[in-house]
């Protein structure tokens, strides 16, 4: 067996290696730091979001060479003393097993990058995670997770806002999370649910029992996704919301509007109008939310709720859930306000986001499954 | 058993058994039993692997209806559950850590073959009991199970814990076997510096398993009496919380992480100084930061909560352990890359699934640090990106270090080479897949969509048809693996006892190794990589020269 010596290891070959890395890396790294994530990846719609993605470009800045340079070692190394033909079958390799400087080169490096992102991290929390001392919002207010809606009480309104939250451009916001289950029996209706807005790079689990508070400002005006990050049962894959971020203007027409409908419900139940339902326009809808809980078909294929096929003529099932019979303007009654059933609960209409049209619809659609 | 049946002689040889029971099936031999967790495990990977094609097949559009969602649920819990338990944990102890490990150190068997067949007999009812939860509404939180929702679901979830439970129990036992023939059986001359680093990693991870997964057992054991006796472990109500669970598990199921890549770790340490023909670069370093890591494991569960309401100081504390780990780790690859450095290279099929390791594990560990932060986790938590970076190091890492390993030693195994070609066509085609499948994932993920669920929102389409052909292929380039290992059964060219020209002890027997393992028990006189002196080792047939013949 023979020893390869002959061939020093910092060659020319090695060098115009390094540097075509080093300029592979150099490219990389300035597409990182010039990279608009906000035009052309997700908008940055809190202050928080920026300081955020700021840090994963740091992060990416510094991880992006160390990809280069494994991976094109790892290439170059696999050309350049790959057992070329003709060399002996028993040939052997360098016997360099050690090299203390290089190794505490790679020990320390990663160390000091590990302590700079930890260090910059730390400054990072308190800005959406508020510790110890009261932070300074304008608004204080609740998300609540159901199965499977969002909740926003506000102060000053009596009545919850379902799945769409309004928000004011430029204004501090604390929300207390939680979970609406926390009263409940774990064996039978609490569940975690997460609060996530991708465009506020923020999330939070709702948890049973627990109320945790973040804090954002809003920065851009626009409609964004809420949307449920903790498995949640049957209805996970579907638990969207919108928060709707506008001028303060705009908020306050909106909150104002809010006001006066509490109002008015005050005097009196508002009926809801079945004239001019479009099945087909129903059967659409239906299929795009009910399905989630309902099958088209007859009772007993229940999913989270009962089949609805025979809703206005099945014997075995004369009344609702409600216990009143099984009429149409009964049925509205539930499309409006919701109910509790034995599996699960059916959420009101704002929770669903339907209009009065859409009851509409959906009751005409529902009675050509009556057969 | 008396005194003197312990101090066996060292010549003292038993004869093998003579019936095909315990031969075959109720084996005290560690290679048999190896060879019977590769077949179960490899079986389980089949159908977790067929579970994961049906999810990318609901995913193909949204609103699909290939599965509903309650079985979509079901597929991705059993998926998860099915590979981290019933493939990657058992194929990489029980089954390499048996073949390999006592072959290296010179012994005859573990310290314990009687534990060594239970352990594996309470692998396969345990796969069974999961699979057979689909009879029974299976689980559908997914691997991690978190209370309250796992409380409200069916019979199944109950037997999602008893599997597990076995495997924990088994686990527990192989832990214990490991570490006790490790410490205890390393052939005469065999100081821990001179102990091949695949040992070193088996080492550590028998540590792990042998100490966290009690852990695991008792949190599912407490989940199983809360669902089966309403005890209120996790309800608020009546002073129990949720979030226990979640501590109890990730206490297990963070060090498992590690029980999931460090075998790997030691599979790669032994395939590059083989086909680079040269020492392995940093021999202490890698030895020592596999120690590291194992502790450092423990100390790190909770940056998995970072959105569960941990207090500040709690997430900056995890943050930084977290974050310390990257230094190891970086270690270790940076060791890896350097033993290429000037050697005799041959590309082989076991070190291009090596390279697949590094390049793809790397890529993990760098977005491994970027969810360590728990400002980025914050955004990053739970959605497609977690998806992408645990496939990145648990497929990525641990499936291409298993493969590394099957390649590397089927020979010792079966006596029979694998064919190369087939064997390279199988790697670029699921390096490539692999790649398509899981790459893209990251950046639906921070684009806003979030795991386990069954639909999504249209914007996401495009990505997702792309990411479920990719997975398809992904599935087919296993047929080259499997058809490769059926014809070299029949016709592989005969392998030799040392086909690759390997230094360590497993070598300097007959391949596949005979029952005994060792005619008489060898002397180490030095460390295993120093290619191009005279094997370190007295007492082994010199004749079987460390020339590569392949």
């Amino acid at each position: 067996m023979k020893q390869d010596r002959s061939q020093p290891l910092l060659d020319g070959g090695f060098w115009r290696a390094v540097i075509v890395m080093a300029i592979i890396s150099a490219v990389l790294m300035y597409v990182v730091v010039v990279f608009p994530i906000d035009r052309l990846f997700l908008p940055e719609a809190s202050t928080v979001s920026v300081d955020i993605d700021n840090l994963f470009k740091f992060s990416m800045f510094f991880g992006v060479p160390i990809l280069v340079y494994v991976n094109g070692f790892i290439i170059y190394f696999a050309i350049r003393y790959r057992l070329k033909p003709g060399e002996p079958i028993d040939a052997v390799g360098s016997s360099i097993h050690d090299h203390p400087t290089l190794e505490a080169v790679w020990t320390v490096i990663p160390g000091v990058l590990m302590v700079v992102l930890a260090v910059l991290s730390y400054f990072i929390i308190p800005m959406y995670y508020p510790t110890g001392q009261a932070t300074a919002s304008a608004v204080t207010m609740e998300a609540i997770g159901h199965k499977w809606y969002f909740e926003f009480r506000y102060p000053g309104l009596k009545d919850s806002v379902m799945n769409e939250m309004h928000l004011p451009v430029g204004v501090p916001v604390t929300l207390e999370i939680t979970s609406s289950e926390a009263t409940q029996d774990v064996a039978t209706g609490a569940v975690l649910h997460s609060f996530w807005v991708p465009e506020f790079r923020l999330k939070q689990d709702m948890i049973p029992g627990m109320v945790v508070p973040i804090h954002f400002t809003p920065s851009e005006i626009g409609t964004f996704h809420i949307v449920c990050a903790e498995f949640c049962g049957l209805g996970h894959s579907h638990m969207w919301g919108s928060v709707v971020v506008q001028s303060k203007p705009d908020f306050d027409k909106w909150y104002a509007d809010q006001q006066r409908a509490e109002a008015a419900e005050a005097e009196g139940v508002r009926p809801i109008s079945l004239q001019g339902g479009d099945a087909s326009a129903g059967q659409t809808l239906f299929n795009a939310k009910c399905v989630v809980c309902h099958n088209a078909a007859p009772f007993a294929q229940r999913k989270v709720g009962p089949g609805l096929a025979d809703l206005f003529d099945d014997p075995d099932h004369p009344d609702l859930v409600t216990g009143k019979k099984a009429s149409p303007n009964n049925v509205a009654d539930i499309l409006e306000h919701g109910a509790h059933g034995d599996i699960g609960v059916m959420p009101n209409m704002q929770a669903n986001g339907i209009t009065d049209k859409d009851i509409a619809n959906l009751v005409a659609y529902l009675q050509t499954l009556h057969k | 058993m008396s005194v003197t049946d312990v101090e066996h002689p060292a010549s003292h040889i038993h004869p093998p058994p003579d019936t095909f029971i315990k031969k075959y099936v109720f084996s005290l031999d560690h290679k048999v039993i190896a060879v019977q967790y590769f077949l179960t495990g490899g079986l389980f990977f089949v159908l977790a692997g067929l579970l994961a094609e049906l999810m990318r097949a609901q995913l193909m559009g949204p609103n699909n209806h290939v599965l509903s969602v309650a079985t979509y649920n079901e597929a991705y819990s059993v998926h998860g559950s099915a590979m981290v338990w019933l493939v990657i944990i058992p194929v990489l102890t029980g089954g390499f850590g048996n073949l390999v490990m006592p072959l290296q150190i010179g012994a005859r068997d573990v310290a314990f073959p009687w534990l060594n067949m239970i352990s594996f007999w309470l692998f396969p009812p345990a796969g069974i009991l999961l699979f057979a939860s689909f009879l029974y509404g299976a689980p559908q939180a997914g691997w991690t199970e978190y209370p309250p929702f796992t409380l409200q679901m069916p019979f199944g979830t109950s037997m999602w814990c008893m599997a597990i439970f076995l495997i924990g129990v088994s686990a527990t036992i192989t832990g214990l076997n490991f570490l006790v023939t490790i410490v205890k059986m390393r052939a005469p001359g065999m100081t821990w510096t001179r102990t091949p680093l695949f040992v070193w990693a088996t080492g550590v991870t028998a540590f792990l398993s042998m100490i966290a997964t009690a852990n695991l057992s008792a949190a599912l054991a407490g989940l199983f009496i809360a669902r089966t006796f309403g005890v209120p472990f996790y309800d608020v109500g009546k002073g129990g919380s949720p979030v226990l669970w979640q501590h109890v598990f990730w206490f297990y199921s963070h060090p498992a992480v590690y029980i999931m890549i460090l075998p790997a770790f030691g599979i790669v340490s032994e395939v590059i100084p083989t086909f680079a023909r040269r020492p392995i670069f940093g021999y202490k370093a890698i030895a020592y930061s596999s120690a590291t890591i194992g502790l450092l494991s423990f100390m790190v569960w909770a940056h998995h909560m970072f959105t569960s309401g941990l207090q500040h100081w709690e997430q900056f504390a995890f943050m930084v352990l977290t974050m310390l780990i990257a230094v190891p780790t970086g270690i270790k690859i940076f060791s890896w890359v350097a033993s290429l450095w000037g050697g005799k290279i041959r590309l082989d099929t076991p070190l291009l699934f090596v390279f697949g390791f590094l390049s793809t594990f790397t890529f993990g560990g760098i977005t491994g640090i970027l969810l360590a932060s728990v400002p980025i986790d914050v955004h990053e938590h739970a959605s497609y990106f977690i998806v992408a970076h645990l496939h990145y190091v648990l497929f990525g890492g641990s499936v291409f270090g298993i493969f590394a390993g099957i390649y590397y030693w089927w020979p010792k195994m079966t006596g029979r080479m694998l064919d190369e070609r087939l064997g390279k066509w199988h790697f670029w085609l699921m390096f490539l897949s692999f790649n398509a499948t899981f790459l893209p994932m990251h950046w639906i993920g921070l684009h806003g969509m979030p795991r386990r669920v069954a639909t999504y929102d249209p914007m996401y389409t495009g990505t997702n048809e792309f990411v479920s052909v990719s997975a398809f292929v992904l599935g087919l380039s296993m047929l080259f693996f499997a058809y490769n290992a059926l014809v070299s059964q029949r016709r592989g060219e005969v392998a030799g006892p040392n086909p690759w020209g390997g230094r360590t002890l497993e070598w300097m027997i007959p391949s596949p190794a005979p029952y005994y393992n060792f005619k008489d028990i060898p002397i180490v006189l030095s460390g295993p990589y120093d290619y191009g002196k005279p094997l370190p080792y007295a007492n082994v047939s010199q004749d079987l020269a460390t020339v590569p013949v392949h």
